[in-house]
Parts: structure tokens; sequence; C-alpha cells
């Protein structure tokens, strides 16, 4: 293995994170970002889903046979899934209520199975476990990012905290809607990933094409 | 031509090597706005025309003229004659009470200056914020201010609420140059249209202060829906039975966005933008075409809950912002498509949405921006497959 | 365990063949999916009582927010000992014994075609209303009657608004108003979880003097007076007239207007 495990637990941090260079996991990103307990939450379900199935995966690795090794991967993951979204039915009621379908889709966040088919399969189990865990942090840490904007200029307030009074309570703060609706965390992934590659060049993808340039001023 | 000479004197100053050269954006923006640029393609092929990037633009603003004068005098005489009833309110009445101009609705230069009070500060506020955005990126990016944000800002102050707080005016603008045009590399690089991108950005953020009855004439204590509201909510027939009748809303006496309320205002800058080759007139028979059709079969088709089913399609043409859309924004080059076969798809497309969104969506009584940004993203997968079919076509040709 | 180790010879075989072989990718299969399965069910069924009591929990917190009683120091389940469940049988606004009232499944008999009839005229767009509902009764220490929770649902813009409404004795006035599940838009529809929105329902009363139902959720005030008006929500006109629609229909004869009869009559 070429990474130290601590490379391996920073690196999808920022150079290579699975949302904003690998690009997956957006779907669950958009939907449950507006408050950030419930994004907190979520990252850590992500996290450990990521971490276990990586570890319980690359521990069958040299038994998986190849014709069904999707489908044996799946159940592991789902298996996993379901156990968190039970868990949190039980311990952390409201939070699940909210999360509603958003935990039972982590079955098809493409981080886990991304990390399962690219990593796991070829790794030992303590190395997919770091690695497992450093992908959803990678991802938690978007997470986290979009849902501090989200909720502080959608709703006025970080973690259910009131930081700025809203109108529709006499405050000055007038929330803006747009955020609080999905498609507001396109874009503001969109800018993170635009500061990212603003901060770390390398991560900007060669063009497919060249403008020609046909003169100067 | 002392200016000339001015320009000239200072000119090295802002080239390559010269002292400000980082600010060479902002002495191009200013020189080109008063002379014809000096830039002119080395590269073959050549193509001489006398149209370029700035006689285009400049010849949109002129197109929006008639718009923003029966604008002024509509928000003047809607304003005006509220406050006959209700009283005058707001620091604009102070103002014109203080230069002893008065209220009286009957007078169209009082009522147009009373609108210019509306039209002026938005208007302002747009070009100084869009106008920064647009220098900091040209510095940056080594690139000229383009004139084309002239017609950008000019489109996005029509289409606003008279009333809408200025701080939102800033906001949207910043979003729709930002999102909408600078990070997809700036002018001609832009697969929507930056006014509406703006426009939407504020309808879906700050829905109550763009939408709704109170927003429209801005007096204390009015309301008063827009006629496209009124249709959503009760039918088209009581529009007549509230006192517009469609000849008022041909005219543009309605309330409204700024500039959008005048059907008559959007045609005769239609006509210029057509005379002068700038609109494609495939763009417009495919909108109208598009829009005739879908609504002529809702009305065929019916609804007993519905009653914008009933609508006919000479209402769904003077209501709302169709016709400016129409004029000024389906049109536009650089979102539309660009192969003639496509151009009518795209016009035909944004018809057919508008209608959908207007008569089936219950959220949102008007639909005209949102068609055209949902054509905007759809023209070049219309164009991709123009070009393909013409490929193939050829290619039967010579087997 | 005693089976696993008796065992053991034949499962090192079957590790041992070759990853690809069929007899492998079936043990894998099978053993996979039996070792999953039983993790998941074990999780499912043990925790099954917890989710059981998180669920009812949920539902009693709302019934005493919206009897404004709530207090979340407090234990919920003993504070919400002090109401007293009834089914209640819409159409003769008597309570019934049929069912117990603990274990009444609402919306499981708003599916049932026994237990429900399907509307011809509906206001709330529910499409089937339930014959028999929960109500919840709430008496003072002397035993008279303090206000009643009624259970209320119907359709704003996009979903189905689920609530509560709290009634005094008297049958007329509003106590407060409660939704615990909808999918408005949020920061307009959704706005109807504001708590300054929700306060504006105390104190306001069904019907006039005369015992016409006057109620309404507008943006301007009716005729009727203040009395009988809800300020609607800004810039959510569909969501408003949903909420103004599925009051009025529940307050109504179809819904509990004949409980509300009784209920001035003094039954309870």
């Amino acid at each position: 293995m070429s990474q130290t495990r601590k490379e391996m637990l920073v690196d999808p941090l920022v150079d290579n994170n699975p949302i904003t260079l690998q690009v997956l996991g957006i779907c669950s990103a958009l939907a449950v970002t507006s408050s950030l307990q419930v994004a907190f939450v979520m990252s850590i379900a992500v996290t450990l889903v990521t971490a276990f199935s990586s570890m319980f995966i690359s521990m069958l690795r040299n038994h998986i046979p190849s014709s069904i090794r999707i489908i044996v991967q799946m159940v592991i993951i789902a298996s996993l899934v379901i156990l968190v979204d039970q868990v949190l039915k039980a311990y952390a009621f409201e939070i699940s209520k909210t999360l509603s379908v958003f935990v039972g889709l982590i079955i098809t966040n493409c981080i886990v199975m991304g990390r399962a088919e690219a990593f796991a399969m070829k790794n030992p189990p303590v190395a997919s476990f770091i690695d497992g865990i450093g992908n959803g942090l990678g991802y938690g840490l978007i997470l986290m990012m979009v849902g501090v904007i989200r909720e502080l200029f959608g709703s006025g307030s970080l973690f259910g905290v009131t930081v700025f009074e809203t109108v529709n309570n006499g405050g000055w703060y007038v929330p803006n809607g747009l955020l609080l609706l999905p498609p507001s965390a396109f874009f503001i992934i969109g800018l993170i990933i635009w500061a990212f590659r603003t901060w770390k060049p390398d991560q900007v993808e060669e063009r497919e094409y060249k403008i020609q340039v046909v003169g100067d001023h | 031509m002392g200016l000339r000479n001015f320009f000239d004197r200072i000119e090295p100053n802002f080239t390559k090597g010269g002292r400000w050269e980082k600010y060479f954006p902002i002495y191009e923006m200013v020189e080109s706005f008063l002379y014809t640029p000096k830039t002119v393609t080395t590269g073959a092929p050549h193509a001489r025309s006398y149209v370029d990037m700035k006689r285009i633009m400049t010849y949109v603003v002129i197109a929006t003229i008639p718009a923003i004068l029966v604008g002024l005098y509509n928000i003047g005489f809607q304003v005006n004659t509220a406050f006959e009833t209700l009283g005058p309110s707001g620091w604009r009445a102070t103002i014109l009470d203080a230069l002893g101009i008065g209220f009286n609705a009957a007078n169209p230069v009082l009522n147009m200056l009373h609108g210019l009070l509306y039209f002026l500060p938005i208007y302002i506020t747009t070009l100084v914020v869009g106008g920064i955005w647009e220098v900091i990126f040209a510095t940056i990016r080594r690139h000229e201010v383009n004139e084309g944000f002239l017609v950008t800002s000019m489109l996005y102050t029509l289409i606003m609420p008279p009333d809408v707080p200025l701080w939102q005016v800033g906001l949207g603008i910043s979003f729709g140059v930002v999102i909408g045009k600078e990070v997809f590399g700036g002018t001609g690089k832009n697969f929507l249209n930056p006014a509406l991108v703006g426009r939407a950005f504020l309808y879906f953020a700050y829905p109550a202060d763009m939408s709704g009855d109170t927003i429209w004439t801005p007096v204390d204590g009015f309301s008063g829906a827009t006629n496209l509201a009124v249709a959503a909510s009760r039918g088209y027939q009581e529009i007549v039975v509230g006192g517009t009748t469609w000849m008022d809303s041909f005219i543009g006496i309605e309330q409204g966005s700024i500039g959008e309320t005048s059907v008559l205002a959007c045609l005769i800058g239609l006509g210029f933008l057509l005379f002068t080759k700038i609109a494609n007139w495939r763009l417009i028979v495919g909108c109208l075409g598009g829009m005739i059709l879908f609504s002529s079969l809702l009305n065929l088709v019916g609804s007993d809950t519905n009653p914008m089913f009933a609508m006919p399609w000479y209402w769904h043409l003077v209501l709302g912002g169709y016709a400016f859309g129409l004029v000024f924004m389906v049109t536009e080059p650089v979102s539309a498509s660009h192969t003639n076969m496509g151009r009518f798809i795209y016009g035909a497309l944004i018809g057919f949405m508008v209608v959908m969104i207007r008569v089936v969506n219950p959220a949102f009584p008007e639909g005209m921006m949102l068609a055209i940004l949902f054509g905007n993203v759809f023209a070049p997968l219309i164009d991709y497959f123009v070009v393909q079919s013409n490929i193939r076509r050829r290619a039967r040709r010579n087997v | 365990m005693s089976d696993a180790n008796a065992n053991k010879g034949m499962i090192r075989r079957f590790l041992d063949l070759p990853t690809d072989s069929v007899a492998k990718t079936i043990f894998i299969a099978t053993t996979l999916c039996l070792v999953a399965s039983m993790i998941v069910s074990a999780a499912a069924v043990a925790l099954r009582p917890i989710q059981e009591v998180n669920k009812l929990k949920d539902k009693q917190v709302n019934i005493l927010q919206v009897a404004g009683l709530f207090d979340p120091s407090e234990d919920v389940v003993e504070a919400f000992g002090a109401f007293e469940p009834h089914v209640l049988e819409i159409a003769t606004g008597q309570f019934t014994e049929e069912f117990d009232a603990t274990t009444f499944d609402d919306r499981a008999a708003a599916g049932d075609p026994e237990l429900s009839i399907a509307l011809a005229d509906d206001p709330a767009s529910i499409g089937r209303q339930a014959k028999f509902v929960t109500v919840y009764l709430l008496r003072n220490a002397d035993g008279s009657l303090d206000k009643v929770v009624l259970p209320i649902h119907g359709y704003g813009l996009w979903s189905t608004l689920y609530g509560f409404i709290a009634i005094e004795e008297n049958g007329n006035d509003i106590f407060g108003l409660q939704f615990y599940q909808h999918g408005e838009t949020p920061g307009l529809g959704a706005e109807v979880d504001n708590p300054r929105w929700k306060s504006l329902w105390s104190g306001k009363k069904l019907a006039d003097d005369a015992g016409a139902l006057q109620i309404s959720v507008t943006k301007t005030a009716p005729a009727a007076g203040a009395d009988h008006h809800i300020d609607a929500l800004a810039g959510a006109t569909l969501t408003t007239v949903g909420v103004h629609n599925l009051v009025r229909f529940w307050m109504g004869e179809a819904g509990y207007g004949p409980f509300l009869t009784n209920l001035k009559a003094g039954e309870f």
C-alpha cells in the first residue's frame, strides 16, 4: 500500500473528496442539508455504513465469487443500512422522521458502493475501514458546509439555535426561501467545487477541446 | 476630437506593460462605450458585417424604450390612482409633494415622473451592483466588460415588480451575473439568460416580495392581484368584470412588473428588432405557434375545477410576461438554439411550457420565466439533434 | 455453537473451493443471506417496542401541545394520562364502545371500506372519510369537561396536512390548532408550523350567535368579524385555502358538527 493510514483518512477530505471531486452522493446531499442537525446525523450514518461495509466486504473479499460480487456487496450494505435505520427510529425518532427515506437511500449512495468496489475489494480490512471513515468524513464535511449556509441564511439559525431573528418571528432577517429548497444545494456544492479547484488547481480536469486563439489585443 | 486624443494619450498606461495594465477592462469599457471597438478578427476566415456585438446590444436597449415609457406611465398611473382613494404615502410622495408636482392620475407627464422614481432606484442599483461583478470578473480573467451587461441590466429592471426592496435587486442581479453568466465563462458562453436567472433566484428566495397582491402597486393598504392571478383563481372572464378590458391589457394599463404589462410596446420593440435582423423570426413564430396550439387544445379539453383551461390564446398573449419574454428573452441569441430548424422547436417548446405551467401547475400563476429558462437548458440538445439529423440526411444522399 | 463446530470440516471445504465455482457461489449467497437476515430481523424485533413507544409519544406530544399542556421536563406518558380517549362515531356525534380507544387506528380506518365512506362533496380533498375517529377529552379537577382535542386533516398545496384542533367545552371557542405532518413549501406553506401564526387561532369562535359556521382563514376579514377570522399565511395562497377548507369541513355537518352540537348540549 503506497498510502499511509493517515493519508487514507485525510485525503478524502479535500484532495479526493467524494462529493466535490468524485461527484458521488449528491442526491442525499441535496435532500438532508436544510438543517444542520439532520445533516450531522446523516454524515455519521453514512460514515458508519461506509466504514463497516468496507470492512466486512474486505474480510470476505477472497471468497466473494465475481459473478455475484455486486449483489453480495449490496446485501452487506443494505443490512447495515437497515440496522442504522432501526437504531435511529428507536433512539433518535425526531431526526429519523426528518431523514425519512433518505436513511434507507444510503443503500443507493454511490460513495458506499464506490468505496466497496474500488477499495475494499482489493485491500485488507483495517485499511478498508479507515478508507471508509475517511470518505464518510469527506462527505460529512461537504454536508456540514452546505448545511451551515442553508440553515443560517434559509432559517436564520444554526443547529436549531436562532442566530438571525426572522421577520415572521418579529425580527429583522428575511429568510432566503430558495435555500430551503433542495436545488439550492446544487448551487452551493457547485460554488464549493469552484473554491476547491481555485485553491487546488490540479483538481481541474483537462479540457476536452481547446478554443483556438486567433488574435491578441 | 479632444476626447479621442485623451483616450489615445492614456491608452498606453492600460495595455501590456503599462502602469495600470490590470485595469485595462475598465478603460476598454469606457472607451468602447463611446467609440466603435477597435478589435478586429485577425485569423481567417473573415466575414464583413456592420453588425458587431456593440451594435446588437445597443439596438436591444433601444428596442426596450417603448416598454420603458409605457411602464413608467403605468406605474405612475396605478400609484396616483390608488393615492386618490388611499391618500399619498412613501418617500416618493414626499419628494413629489415638496417639488409641488402632485399626483394627478389624469396627467401622463406627472404619471411618468412618478413612475421614474420607481424605475430609477432599481435600475441604478442593478447597474452598480451588476457592474461591480462585471468589472471584478473582467479584471481577474483579463477580458473586456461587455455591452451585453447593459441589455441584461435593462431587461432585469423591466421584469422587477415596482416595489421590490433594493437589497433584493442587488442580490438578484449578483446571482444572475455570477451564476447565470460568469461561472460559464462570461458573455457568449452563458446558456441561461442572466436577467431571468436573477429574477428566478428572487422568485424562489423571496416569494412574498415577488408575488402576491400587494407588490404591484406600492401604496400602503392597496391590494390588487395581477390579472393572471385573477384568471387563475376565478377565470379569465373575471378580468373584464374587474375593470380591465383586453385592450387595456394590450396597451399595458394593469398590475404587473415594471416593463412587462404593455404588449403594444413590446410589439413595437419586436418590429425594430426584426427590421434590424437582431431577432430571428423563427423563434417568434415557434413560440407563438406553441402557445396558440397548446392553449387551444386545453380550451377543447376543458376542466370543471381549473378555470385556466378555458383561457383563450389571445388572453395568454396579453397577460403576464408572455409578450415581453417573447420579444426580449426568447430572441436572445446566445441562449437560444442556433440552427434554423432548432429555432422553431425551441420557440414552440417555450410556448408549450408557458401554457403548461400557467394552466396546470397550481403554485405558479406565471410561467414565462420558468418556461424560457427551461427552453434555455434544452437549446443545445435541440441543436444537437437538428445537426445530427442533417448529417444523416446528407449522408443518405450520397449512398 | 456445537453444531457449527461439528460442521467445521464442511465449511472449510466450501471455503477452499475455487471462488468462482457454482457450489461456492451458492454457498456464499445462502450463508450471507441467512446471516444478514438474522441480524436485520433481530435488530427489528429487539427495537420494535422502543420504536412503538416513540411513535405513540410523538402523537401524544402533539396532542399535549395543541391543548397547551406540553412541558418538556415532564414525562409525556404521565402528562398524557390526563386525557380521556374515546372513539367517536362521526355521523351521530356519540362515543362508541365498539373499538378500544387506546389502540384504534384512525388512518387505517379511513382506508378500510368497512369503516369509511367515499365523499361526494369533498372540499378538504381527503377522498375517504372514516366513520369512526379517536378524540381526546380533557377534564378539570372536578370532573367537568375542560377541552376536547379532535384530529383533522386535508389537502394543502403539495400534501395532506394532518393535525389536531383543541376546542373549549362550550363547543365553539378554539383553544389551538396544530399540524404534525405535512409537506408544504418550506418558508411559505410550511409556516403553518410558525408559533406566531398558530397562536392566532387561540380564542377564535367557530360559529356566530345564530349557530352558522363562520370560521375562515383568508387574507381579509370577512363580514362576520375578526372573532371568526385567522389571517392567511403570507405568500402561501393555496396552503391557506387548503387549511380554510379542511377546518370548515371538519367543523361542519359532515365532520364534527353533530359532536359539537352534543357538546354544547353538555352531554359529555
